[in-house]
């Protein structure tokens, strides 16, 4: 999910930018001890690679109609190592916002944290606190597990938590966090499992590439998957009941029923403590912390006036824009061997 | 094959494209900056604004219906979060515009604005990429305190991307080519992965092959350019007039249209 610059305040796209300017900078500095020469470009076609494997599509299970495809960074972070696969897949978001403009400028920080460093780290780290570098077949398929879905996670989850202090977007916290914990939730199942799958691939072709962070041989057995899905299918019923009892933890769910009923309203209220700091400091730093309606009774000449400044406002610019076009239409149009591509 | 990549436009030549690629980045960036910070109320003023970079594009011949066509396409995310916006915000509020007033909420005026900043922003963006080639950008870039590892990653990452997206359409083509029906999720996902897979070793072949020839002619972790950049004339002349438009529209039009 690219963030866009309309969705965050000034104050917060300069914060997240500084911080992700920080830590990259320190990632370069800590990865020069790492990284050899050799490896430069090893990690410039891995780069290539995540867009190119973002093109590779499947047909999603449980949901006809819709694709999925993989987003990359656990599995380079597994055979990279957290602090290559980061600056890989910065270069990507880099890239995705300049050549595709995917994302915007300003915005950059946000998604270099939310895309880039949050789930090649805790992805990475993850994966290594669970295999615990007894490589079993088990231990690799849970951790590639665990580090895709908790690793993508938490990069989503940090989204609504930049546009809420940001105060752009009028949608509440709450609604915002469970759509996206709930559709990042399937992002991460696939991107999980076509993880497990790919590295099953390459270790069986060849295992030289994936020697040093996975060892012995994973098989995508149908006993594990289907162990996945149980697991999985308790965890939604687990979430579901939670949400008929009215607990907090019930959030995931609360987004199921909204594309239907656009008037929706979330099961867990906004008089949380929690939420009453974060709207403090929503606020506090938000360029334009409250709205004030304007009433009825307002003077209808100031109004007409700030009509008509409106109404020029608008179509002055048009008619710039429309002037300044037929000029160098007909400049161009009249000497056409100005024309150097 | 084909490639919908907006870069293409970066190798023409005009005024606007022989600027100093730092002085546009920089300008880019306060571009954006000034527009994102204005108030949620002036929906006019964010079509005075729309005026710079339409001049930059005008100038460095980009196709109009190009950059619009490119907005569209990029624009779902924020669309779909933006009209969720008059969902939760129902305040009525009175809006003027020439002759009539309207009755409507906050949360689509809200919606309009986030909307509108995203198009002019856009096009700040689209005018800078079109208008510099990415390894001058690069270079730029480095020069503005880029981490150099990083300049390099994007260098290399830049001029494999369109080679590598080949190689995906060839296999996806053989894909195509093979699969007549529904083959059900299990086929699918093996299909898909072992495609994957073997883009990923190719790649990590064809790294291998340029990693032994670069290092055949003396690559030594340094990324060496033909950089030209230099501070013109015409790079202050653009600066002035890039301060004097945002300034001016900042202090005498935001109040005005407010």
């Amino acid at each position: 999910m690219h963030m866009a610059n309309e969705l965050l305040s000034l104050p917060v796209a300069g914060g997240t930018l500084a911080i992700a300017g920080g830590v990259l900078g320190l990632i370069c500095r800590k990865a020069k001890q790492v990284i050899t020469s050799e490896k430069l470009a090893l990690m410039g076609i891995l780069g290539a690679f995540v867009f190119a494997a973002q093109m590779v599509n499947f047909r999603l299970p449980a949901m006809p109609g819709t694709s999925g495809h993989m987003v990359g960074a656990v599995l380079l972070a597994i055979i990279l190592g957290p602090h290559a696969a980061a600056i890989v897949m910065s270069s990507v978001i880099i890239v995705q916002c300049l050549i595709f403009q995917d994302g915007g400028l300003l915005a950059l920080g946000c998604n270099i944290i939310n895309m880039a460093i949050v789930p090649t780290y805790v992805g990475y780290y993850l994966y290594r606190i669970v295999t615990a570098k007894q490589f079993s077949n088990l231990r690799t398929y849970i951790g590639v597990m665990l580090a895709c879905l908790i690793g993508i996670e938490m990069g989503a989850v940090l989204v609504p938590i930049e546009t809420s202090l940001s105060g752009v977007l009028m949608v509440p916290f709450s609604t915002f966090l469970a759509t996206m914990i709930g559709v990042h939730f399937l992002v991460g199942l696939v991107e999980s499992l076509i993880t497990v799958t790919v590295l099953a691939y390459i270790q069986q072709v060849r295992p030289d590439i994936v020697a040093d962070n996975l060892q012995g041989k994973i098989r995508l057995s149908k006993r594990a998957v289907l162990t996945t899905f149980v697991v999985f299918t308790i965890i939604i019923g687990a979430g579901l009941s939670l949400l008929a009892s009215g607990m907090p933890d019930g959030l995931e769910w609360s987004y199921a029923e909204r594309p239907d009923q656009p008037n929706f309203k979330p099961v867990v209220s906004n008089n949380d403590s929690r939420i009453a700091v974060v709207d403090k400091l929503q606020s506090k730093y938000s360029l334009m912390p409250d709205y004030s309606v304007r009433s009825d009774g307002e003077d209808k000449k100031i109004q007409a006036l700030a009509g008509w400044r409106s109404f020029a406002g608008i179509f002055g610019s048009i008619t710039t824009m429309v002037i300044i076009w037929l000029t160098a239409w007909i400049l161009r149009r009249n000497n056409p061997k100005t024309v150097a591509v | 094959m084909h490639h919908a990549h907006i870069d293409k436009f970066a190798y023409q030549d005009s005024p606007v494209h022989r600027l100093d690629a730092r002085v546009k980045f920089i300008a880019a960036v306060i571009f954006t900056a000034v527009v994102i910070s204005l108030p949620r109320t002036s929906f006019a003023i964010l079509f005075c604004y729309a005026i710079g970079p339409f001049v930059i594009l005008v100038l460095g011949r980009i196709p109009l219906k190009f950059v619009f066509k490119h907005i569209l396409l990029v624009s779902p995310f924020v669309l779909i979060l933006a009209l969720s916006c008059p969902l939760y915000d129902k305040t009525p509020v009175k809006i003027a515009f020439g002759p009539s007033v309207f009755q409507t909420t906050v949360g689509w005026e809200r919606c309009c604005t986030i909307c509108g900043k995203f198009v002019v922003t856009m096009l700040a963006l689209i005018a800078l990429v079109s208008t510099t080639r990415f390894s001058n950008l690069l270079a730029g870039l480095g020069k503005l305190g880029v981490p150099k590892l990083l300049i390099i990653q994007l260098g290399f990452l830049y001029r494999y991307i369109f080679v590598l997206i080949d190689t995906a359409q060839h296999i996806l083509r053989a894909r195509t080519g093979r699969t007549f029906r529904n083959l059900g999720v299990k086929q699918e996902m093996k299909i898909a992965s072992a495609m994957l897979g073997s883009l990923f070793i190719r790649s990590i072949d064809t790294a291998e092959r340029i990693n032994i020839a670069m290092h055949g002619r003396g690559f030594n972790g340094n990324w060496r350019t033909i950089s030209r950049l230099k501070i013109s004339n015409n790079d202050y002349i653009f600066g002035v007039l890039f301060s004097v438009f945002v300034i001016s529209l900042y202090f005498f039009a935001v109040p005005v249209l407010n």
